[in-house]
C-alpha cells in the first residue's frame, strides 16, 4: 500500500489560512493529507504541540504563519 | 587555592560581621576529598568554615531564587552565568544578592579520577601547578590537572565571573572561542546513527528527574513533564521516546538560559550525555540569535529578541 | 416658518477603494452611520489587484483583508455596490444624495459566493482585474476575497438578459435562488451630514504615447500588469512569464515616469509612487526566480522621499543588484533577432545614447484622477486643479472648497497607500467634526436575549453538516459524515443542510439548540474566517455564548481541494469534524470585559499638528489636555515664512495659536514635560513636570522634530552659510544679506541620505526650490545654483521645479562619493561642484550659500515617551507605526497615536493632515461609552507562574506585566490581543489563552 503520510498544520488565521482557503477557492488540488488547526497567530505555536503531534503519530508538521 | 580560601573567609566574615548580608552561601569541605559540599554560613564563626577547592562544582545560583533575605554568595563563573540569567528572569532581586566572584579554572570530576584509579580510594589530594597528586592508602599518583576536569570544565570559556561585586584572587587569562567540535561530530553523523545513540543514551534515563532538580534554570512551578491537562507526553521511564523528548524539551526551554555548567550531567546517576543535548542548544542559540547566556546584564532573551538579520534556516522560502 | 433642519449623523463616502474602506470604518467606529457607495460589485479599489505592497514586501491581500471583512460586516457601514452618486444638493450637516445603483442580477443576501454560476456560465470575457491577461466569465466575482461575497452579472456580456430566451445555465446551477435576469437598476436617496470623495485614481492611458510600443510589442506591459503576474492569484498563478510566450523572463526592465513629469501631454506633476512601485516589482521578480533575473529601471530622479524608501532604494540597489539608469528613454522597438524582446533606446546623463535589450519592458504608469468624478464635480461646483485633481485648498489637509464635502486619497493628488490612509482617517475626523452633535443618532446595535449559564452541564454538542449546495456534497459524503458525527462522544445531535449559512437554517439551528438542549454546536461547512461570525451570531441570538461554537472547514480546505478524492476527501471531513467537536467539548463561555473609559485627550506637543488635532478634538466634543515643552505654542512652524504653495504660515500658526487658545475645551500646559505615565487606553494618568496629573483616556504624540545642525560646508564658521529655515527668515525680512547677492547656492542632502541618516528628509528639494524662486523675485538678475543628488519635488510641486528651471535657476546634480566642497574665499565662499553633465568642476563663489538640513528626530524626548507609553521608535529616533501601510498613525500599544515630524519628516500640509488622521483615529476610541474586548484573551494560572518575565517580554502590546509585588503576570484584557505568543512561550504552562487552550489545541491532535 501506498504510504499516506499524515501531516498536522498549524496555520495563522490571518495569513497562513487564509491562503489555504483562497487554495480552495482558486481549486487548486492537492493531497488530502493534511490535517489544518487553525490558530491566532503562530505565535500561538507552543513546540510542544508540534512534539504532541509527531508523539501522537503525525508524520510531519507544518507551522506556517 | 589557600589563598582564595583565606580570602572567601575574610570576605565573608567582614559581610557577615557589617551586617551587609544575612547570610554567604559557598561551599565547605565535604568528608572526602573532592567533596566540597555547599554550606550555608549565617555567623562569622560559621563563616569560618567556608573553603575553595577544586571539589566546588555545584551551580550555587541553585539556592538564590525568590529570597528576601539580604545573601553572599560566593559564585565562580558558570554560578555567576546563572545568576545573570535568573536576575533578568526576575528570580533574584540584584538588591539584595552580594556576589563574591571567584575565578575558576575548573573542578575536577571524581568520575574520571575514579575511572583512572579503578576504584581505588582517594584519601588525600595535593595541586601542584599543572599536576595533581592523589594519595590513597597505598598509592600516590601524579595526574595532569586538565585530564580530570569535568567536560563541562574544559570547554567553559568563563572561568572568570562576568559580574561581582567583589574579586577573589586575580582573573585569569581569556580563553578562545568555542569550536564545539563534539556538536559538530554528532551532527555530521547519519540521522540513524543520531537516532541509535539518542535510543541507547536515554534507555538508561529512570525519570528520576535529578538533573531538573540540579538545573538552577529548572525552576517551574510545575514542569511540562508532570502536568495533566494536557498530558504532553508519556511520564513512563519505559519508553525511551518520551526519555528522549522529556530531555528535549526540557533542553529546550533552557534555551538562551543554559549556561553549560554540567549540573545536569553530573547529577545524573545513569551516566546519561546530557551535555550532548544542551551543547547543541547552546550552540544553536549563539549561531541563531548570537546570544550567550548570562554574558552581561544588557542582553535581553535570546528567545524574545528579533533582529532582521536572524538566520532563519527553518523558513521555507518562495 | 422654517427651521435649519438638525444634522444628520450620516456621512456619504463614495469610492469603496482603501481610503474609502477606512474613512467608513473610522466613522462607523466613531458613532456614525456610513453609506458607502462604490461603482463596481465589490469593495477593495486598487489595492486588491497589487501583489506585494512597498516598503514591508507584505502581501497586499493579507493585510487588507481583514479590513475588507471589518468593513463589510459593519452593522454601521452600509455598502451599496455598483452604485454611482448623481447627485448632492443641501448643505453642510443636511445633505440630500441621489445614488443609482445598477442591477446587479444576483441578490447578495441569497448568493453564497459558491461559484457554481461561473463554472456553467459559457461566456468568457477579458478579466479587468487581472488587466485582460486571462478570462472571466459574464457572471462572476471581481476576486477571490471580495466582499460582499456574492457574484454579480456583467449586464453587457450576459446572453439572457440580452436575449431572456437565451443561455439561463447559471439559474439552473444555483441552489440558494439568488440570480435574477430581471432585476432593476434602482435610484436612491440618503440624507447625510457630510461627503467624503474617495473615488481613487485611474492608470495613465499609455496609448497616446506611441513611442513606448504599448500594444505594438506584446512585451511591453504596465506596472499593474506586472502586479497581476507577480500576484499568486494572479493569472500565472504567481510563475513570472511572459504573457505573449509563456517564456521566463531573464532581463526586465522598468521605465519610470510614464505619463508623468510630461508637460507635453499635460501631465507635468510627478506621480509620486512610481519610484517605489517599480523598486518593488524589481526586487519581488528577483525573488520569484529561481535563476538570476536582471532587472533595470530607467528613471530621471529617484523619488524615495517616505518612510524607509530611501532604505528599499539602498537596499534594492546594493543587496538585491537592482540596476538604476539614470537616464531619457526615447523608444522602445522590437529587437531585430526575432526574440519578442524589446530594444530601447535611451540617452544617458552625458548625452551619450545607449540601446539594451530586454525580454520584458515594464511601464510604470503614473496615476490619473478618477475620470467620473470630474462630472460630478463641475454638478457639485468643487473645484479640482489644472490636472483634474481636488488638491484640498491650502493647510487644511482634506478639505474642498464644498463646505462639509471632504477629499482623501488619489483624488486629491497622486499618494501613496500609508498616505492615503491617512487622509482616509483625517477625512472621518474632518467629516465628523461639524456632526457631533448628532454622533450616535443614525448608528444602531444589535439586542440578544440573556445568555443561559452553562457551567456545570453535560456538554450537548450540534453538529451541522453543510453541503453547500454541490460544492461540499459533490466530493465529500455529507450523509456519511453525520452518521460519523453522531458516534462522537457529546455529540447528541447531528443533521445535513443545503445552505448552513441561510436564513432558514440559521432558524433551524436555533431550534435544534432549544429542542436537543444543545450547549456546544460545530458547523461543518465553509471557512470559519469569512462564516464564523454569522453562525456565533445565531448562537446568541439562541441564549449561548458564542465561543461555545467551533467550525470544521469541509469546503475551502477539503472538498474544493481534493475534487477527485471523494474518499479521502470524505475521510479528511470526518478527521476535520472530529477534530472540530474534541474541541467543541473543552470550549467555555468568554465573557467580554468592559472597563470604565475616560474621555478626555492628551496631545503632546504644541506645534501646528499638536494644534490642529486639539481643535479638531475640541469640536467632536472631547476634553483636551494640549502639553508643550516650550514657553509658547507653534514649535518649528514658527520659524517657516513661507508655506510650499504659497501660504502665509505666520498668519496661519497665530491663527491656530489664537483658536487653541480661545477654546475653553483645550487646556494648554507651556513650559511642561511628561514625567510619569500609568495606566492604559481609556485609563492613562500622566503626570507633568509641573507635578500636575492628567487623567485621560487617549494619548496623542504630537513632539515634533528638530532642523540637523550641520557639521559641515563651513556651517558656524562662515556667516554666508546657513540653513533653510535661517535663510527663510533672512529672505522673509528681505535682508541685505540676501537681497544683495549675486551667486546663491543650495545644497541639498546635508545629513540626508548619508551613513548616519540612511532616509530622505522629504521636504527640502521642494523647500529649496520654492526659496530659488523668491531669491529670482526679489533679484532676477541672482543666479541661483542648486546642487543636489535628485530632486524629489513630488506631486504637484513638480510644477514648481519646472517653474525655477524656466527662470534659471541652475540644477547641478552631484554625486554622494563627489560632495561639493565649500570653501573661504575673497569676499565671499567657494562652492566647487562637479557638473554632472560636462563631468568637470564648477566654481561659483557664492555670497549666500543655503543648506538643505536634514529633520532629525528629537531623539531625548522620544526616548522617553516610547518608554513612557510603551510605543517604539525607529532607528533614527522617529516614531514607528503599527504598520507602514495601514495604521500609519497608530501603535501596537491601543489608545497611543502619532502625527505630524514626530512620525518622519513631511510638509506642512501633510503634517495636518496627519493630525487630523490621528483625531480620526482617536475618535473610535474615545467615541465608545466604555472599553470592551471580546474576551479572548491570555490569563495566567497563579499558581503555576514563576513570574520570569518571558510572556512580557514576547508580548506585540504590552499587555502582560509581572507584578511586583505578587510576582506573577497579569493580563491586561483591554490591551490583549489573543495572539498567544505568551501561551507558546511560557514554559511552565501558566499562561493560556481563552478559546484557544493547550488543552483545546491539544484535544484536536488527539482526536487525529
Amino acid at each position: 500500500m501506498k504510504f499516506e503520510p499524515k501531516i498536522v498544520a498549524f496555520l495563522c488565521n490571518w495569513c497562513s489560512y487564509a491562503g489555504a482557503d483562497l487554495a480552495g477557492i482558486g481549486r487548486i488540488q492537492y493531497p488530502p493529507n493534511i490535517r489544518v488547526i487553525r490558530i491566532p497567530c503562530s505565535g500561538r505555536i507552543n513546540p510542544l504541540f508540534i512534539i504532541k503531534a509527531l508523539r501522537h503519530g503525525a508524520d510531519a508538521v507544518l507551522t506556517s504563519g | 587555592m589557600q589563598k582564595l580560601t583565606a580570602q572567601i573567609k575574610d570576605a565573608a566574615k567582614k559581610l557577615l560581621e557589617e551586617k551587609k548580608v544575612d547570610l554567604v552561601i559557598g561551599f565547605a569541605e565535604g568528608s572526602l576529598p573532592l567533596r566540597g559540599t555547599p554550606f550555608f554560613a549565617r555567623t562569622s564563626e560559621e563563616a569560618d568554615k567556608l573553603t575553595w577547592s577544586r571539589g566546588c562544582e555545584n551551580n550555587l545560583a541553585n539556592y538564590l531564587r525568590k529570597r528576601e533575605d539580604k545573601v553572599a554568595v560566593v559564585a565562580k563563573g558558570c554560578d555567576v552565568r546563572s545568576i545573570v540569567a535568573l536576575i533578568k528572569e526576575n528570580q533574584i532581586n540584584r538588591d539584595n544578592l552580594y556576589i563574591i566572584g571567584v575565578p575558576c579554572n575548573g573542578m575536577i570530576d571524581r568520575k574520571k579520577v575514579n575511572a583512572m584509579l579503578g576504584g581505588r580510594e582517594v584519601l588525600a589530594m595535593e595541586e601542584n601547578g599543572d599536576t595533581v597528586v592523589l594519595k590513597g592508602k597505598d598509592f600516590s599518583e601524579t595526574v595532569n590537572i586538565t585530564d580530570l576536569l569535568h567536560s563541562s570544565c574544559q570547554d567553559c570559556r568563563y572561568g572568570n565571573p562576568v559580574v561581582y561585586d567583589e574579586l577573589m584572587g586575580e582573573l585569569l587569562p581569556e580563553k578562545g572561542e568555542d569550536d564545539f567540535a563534539d556538536v559538530k561530530e554528532f551532527a555530521a553523523k547519519s540521522a540513524a546513527e543520531r537516532r541509535a545513540y539518542l535510543a541507547k543514551e536515554f534507555s538508561k534515563c529512570i525519570r528520576c528527574y535529578a538533573c531538573r532538580n540540579a538545573c538552577p534554570m529548572c525552576y517551574c512551578e510545575e514542569c511540562f513533564v508532570d502536568c495533566s491537562q494536557p498530558e504532553w507526553i508519556g511520564k513512563s521511564a519505559a519508553n525511551t521516546e518520551d526519555n528522549i523528548l522529556f530531555q528535549v524539551v526540557r533542553v529546550f526551554h533552557s534555551a538562551g538560559r543554559c549556561a553549560d555548567c554540567g549540573a545536569c550531567e553530573r547529577a545524573c546517576p545513569m551516566g546519561i550525555n546530557l551535555r550532548l543535548l544542551t551543547r547543541k542548544m547552546v550552540n544553536d542559540v549563539k549561531e541563531l540569535f548570537n546570544a550567550e547566556t548570562g554574558v552581561n546584564m544588557d542582553d535581553k532573551a535570546a528567545l524574545a529578541t528579533f533582529t532582521a538579520n536572524d538566520p532563519e534556516p527553518f523558513l521555507v522560502k518562495e | 416658518m422654517s427651521t435649519k433642519p438638525d444634522k444628520v449623523g450620516a456621512v456619504l463616502v463614495v469610492g469603496a477603494g482603501i481610503a474609502g474602506i477606512q474613512a467608513s470604518l473610522d466613522l462607523a467606529e466613531s458613532g456614525y452611520y456610513v453609506y458607502l457607495v462604490e461603482k463596481s460589485p465589490a469593495i477593495g479599489g486598487t489595492m486588491p489587484m497589487l501583489d506585494k505592497t512597498f516598503p514591508t514586501n507584505d502581501c497586499s491581500m493579507c493585510i487588507l483583508s481583514p479590513k475588507l471583512v471589518d468593513c463589510g460586516r459593519h452593522l454601521n457601514v452600509n455598502t451599496i455596490t455598483n452604485a454611482e452618486v448623481v447627485d448632492i444638493q443641501g448643505e453642510p450637516g443636511n445633505f440630500k444624495v441621489t445614488v443609482k445603483q445598477k442591477a446587479r442580477f444576483v441578490d447578495p443576501e441569497k448568493c453564497t459566493g459558491c461559484g457554481s454560476c461561473a463554472e456553467e456560465c459559457p461566456v468568457k470575457v477579458d478579466d479587468e482585474f487581472n488587466q485582460g491577461l486571462n478570462k472571466r466569465k459574464a457572471i462572476y466575482k471581481q476576486y477571490a476575497q471580495a466582499y460582499p461575497n456574492a457574484y454579480a452579472i456583467d449586464a453587457s456580456k450576459c446572453l439572457k438578459i440580452k436575449k431572456p430566451k437565451a443561455c439561463g445555465k447559471c439559474l439552473e446551477v444555483c441552489q440558494a435562488d439568488a440570480i435574477n435576469h430581471q432585476m432593476q437598476d434602482e435610484t436612491k436617496e440618503i440624507a447625510v451630514g457630510s461627503v467624503i470623495l474617495c473615488p481613487g485614481f485611474e492608470k495613465f492611458d499609455v496609448s497616446q504615447l506611441a513611442y513606448y510600443g504599448y500594444g505594438k510589442l506584446p512585451n511591453v506591459l504596465t506596472s499593474l500588469e506586472f502586479e497581476r503576474i507577480l500576484s499568486a492569484s494572479g493569472p500565472f498563478g504567481g510563475h513570472l512569464q511572459r504573457p505573449s510566450d509563456g517564456k521566463e523572463p531573464q532581463k526586465i526592465a522598468w521605465i519610470q515616469c510614464v505619463g508623468s513629469r510630461n508637460c507635453r501631454i499635460e501631465h507635468g506633476y510627478c506621480s509620486s509612487v512610481c519610484c517605489m512601485y517599480a523598486i518593488k516589482e524589481a526586487v519581488i521578480a528577483k525573488e520569484h526566480t529561481h535563476y538570476p533575473l536582471d532587472t533595470a529601471i530607467f528613471f530621471m530622479d529617484m523619488r524615495t522621499y517616505g518612510k524607509d524608501f530611501e532604505k528599499y532604494y539602498d537596499r534594492a540597489r546594493l543587496e538585491n543588484g537592482v540596476r538604476f539608469i539614470r537616464s531619457r528613454v526615447f523608444e522602445v522597438m522590437e529587437a531585430d533577432d526575432g526574440s519578442g524582446n524589446c530594444r530601447i533606446r535611451y540617452s544617458n546623463e552625458d548625452g551619450s545614447i545607449g540601446y539594451e535589450d530586454f525580454d520584458l519592458v515594464v511601464l510604470s504608469l503614473g496615476l490619473e484622477p478618477a475620470s467620473e468624478m470630474v462630472e460630478l464635480a463641475g454638478k457639485l461646483g468643487l473645484e479640482l486643479n489644472k490636472f483634474n485633481f481636488c488638491e484640498p485648498p491650502a493647510l487644511t489637509g482634506v478639505a474642498t472648497n464644498k463646505p462639509g464635502v471632504f477629499v482623501a486619497g488619489a483624488f486629491s493628488g497622486p499618494r501613496d497607500i500609508p498616505e492615503t490612509v491617512m487622509q482616509a482617517s483625517a477625512a472621518a475626523a474632518a467629516s465628523a467634526a461639524d456632526l457631533a452633535s448628532a454622533r450616535g443618532t443614525m448608528t444602531k446595535a444589535k439586542e440578544y436575549p440573556a445568555e443561559k449559564d452553562v457551567a456545570g452541564e453535560i456538554i450537548r454538542t450540534g453538529v451541522f453538516v453543510c453541503h453547500c449546495g454541490i460544492n461540499i456534497g459533490s466530493v465529500v459524503n455529507v450523509p456519511e459524515v453525520v452518521e460519523f458525527a453522531k458516534t462522537l462522544p457529546g455529540v447528541v445531535f447531528a443533521d445535513e443542510k443545503m445552505y448552513a449559512c441561510s436564513q432558514d437554517t440559521s432558524a433551524q439551528i436555533k431550534e435544534a439548540i432549544e429542542q436537543y438542549g444543545l450547549n456546544r454546536v460545530v458547523v461543518a461547512s465553509c471557512s470559519p474566517r469569512t462564516h464564523e461570525p454569522m453562525f456565533q451570531e445565531t448562537l446568541k441570538e439562541a441564549g449561548l455564548n458564542p465561543n461555545l461554537f467551533e467550525m470544521a472547514n469541509i469546503r475551502d480546505q477539503c472538498s474544493w481541494v481534493h475534487m477527485n478524492e471523494p474518499e479521502k476527501a470524505t475521510a479528511k471531513a470526518k478527521d476535520l469534524v472530529k477534530m472540530a467537536v474534541s474541541k467543541a467539548a473543552l470550549l467555555e463561555p468568554i465573557d467580554g470585559v468592559t472597563l470604565d473609559m475616560n474621555h478626555d485627550a492628551l496631545v503632546i506637543g504644541g506645534g501646528v499638528s499638536g494644534m490642529t488635532s486639539a481643535i479638531n478634538l475640541s469640536k467632536q466634543g472631547y476634553k483636551v489636555y494640549l502639553v508643550e515643552k516650550a514657553e509658547t505654542l507653534g514649535g518649528i512652524a514658527n520659524r517657516l515664512r513661507f508655506g510650499m504653495r504659497g501660504e502665509d504660515v505666520p498668519a496661519f500658526v497665530s491663527d491656530l495659536v489664537a483658536q487653541v487658545n480661545a477654546d475653553a475645551n483645550i487646556k494648554i500646559f507651556t513650559g511642561a514635560e511628561i514625567t510619569d505615565v500609568h495606566g492604559f487606553v481609556g485609563n492613562f494618568e500622566t503626570t507633568l513636570s509641573s507635578g500636575e496629573v492628567i487623567q485621560h483616556g487617549v494619548t496623542i504624540i504630537s513632539t515634533g522634530a528638530e532642523e540637523y545642525k550641520p557639521t559641515e560646508y563651513l556651517y558656524g564658521q562662515s556667516d554666508r552659510v546657513m540653513t533653510l529655515l535661517e535663510l527663510e527668515g533672512l529672505l522673509a525680512a528681505k535682508d541685505s544679506k540676501v537681497t544683495g547677492a549675486k551667486n546663491v547656492v543650495f545644497i541639498q542632502c546635508v545629513g540626508s541620505r548619508d551613513e548616519e541618516r540612511p532616509y530622505c528628509s522629504r521636504i527640502c528639494c521642494t523647500k529649496s526650490v520654492k526659496q530659488a524662486l523668491k531669491v529670482k523675485e526679489i533679484n532676477p538678475d541672482a543666479n541661483v545654483f542648486v546642487l543636489y543628488r535628485d530632486i524629489r519635488t513630488y506631486g504637484f510641486f513638480e510644477e514648481m521645479y519646472r517653474e525655477a528651471r524656466n527662470k534659471g535657476v541652475i540644477f547641478i546634480r552631484y554625486t554622494v562619493d563627489n560632495k561639493p566642497v565649500v570653501e573661504s574665499g575673497a569676499g565671499g565662499v567657494k562652492v566647487t561642484v562637479t557638473d554632472h553633465v560636462l563631468g568637470v568642476p564648477v566654481e561659483i563663489n557664492a555670497d549666500v550659500v543655503g543648506l538643505a538640513a536634514a529633520i532629525v528626530a528629537a531623539k531625548d524626548t522620544n526616548t522617553k515617551l516610547s518608554k513612557f507609553y510603551k510605543v517604539p521608535l525607529n532607528q533614527e529616533g522617529f516614531f514607528l507605526e503599527a504598520h507602514m501601510k495601514l495604521r500609519p498613525v497608530d501603535f501596537g500599544t491601543d489608545g497611543v497615536f502619532m502625527c505630524g515630524l514626530a512620525h518622519g519628516p513631511k510638509n506642512l500640509e501633510e503634517n495636518i493632515s496627519q493630525a487630523k488622521a490621528a483625531v480620526g483615529r482617536a475618535c473610535t476610541v474615545l467615541a465608545k461609552d466604555s472599553i470592551s474586548v471580546e474576551g479572548k484573551s491570555a490569563f495566567v494560572n497563579k499558581k503555576k507562574c514563576a513570574g520570569c518575565g518571558e510572556c512580557e517580554s514576547v508580548c506585540p502590546a504590552k499587555a502582560v506585566q509581572v507584578d511586583p509585588e505578587e510576582k506573577v503576570a497579569v493580563v491586561n484584557e483591554a490591551l490583549c490581543k489573543g495572539c498567544g505568543a505568551c501561551a507558546s512561550s511560557c514554559r511552565c504552562g501558566a499562561i493560556n489563552v481563552k478559546g484557544c487552550t493547550n488543552q483545546q489545541l491539544v484535544a484536536m491532535i488527539n482526536a487525529l
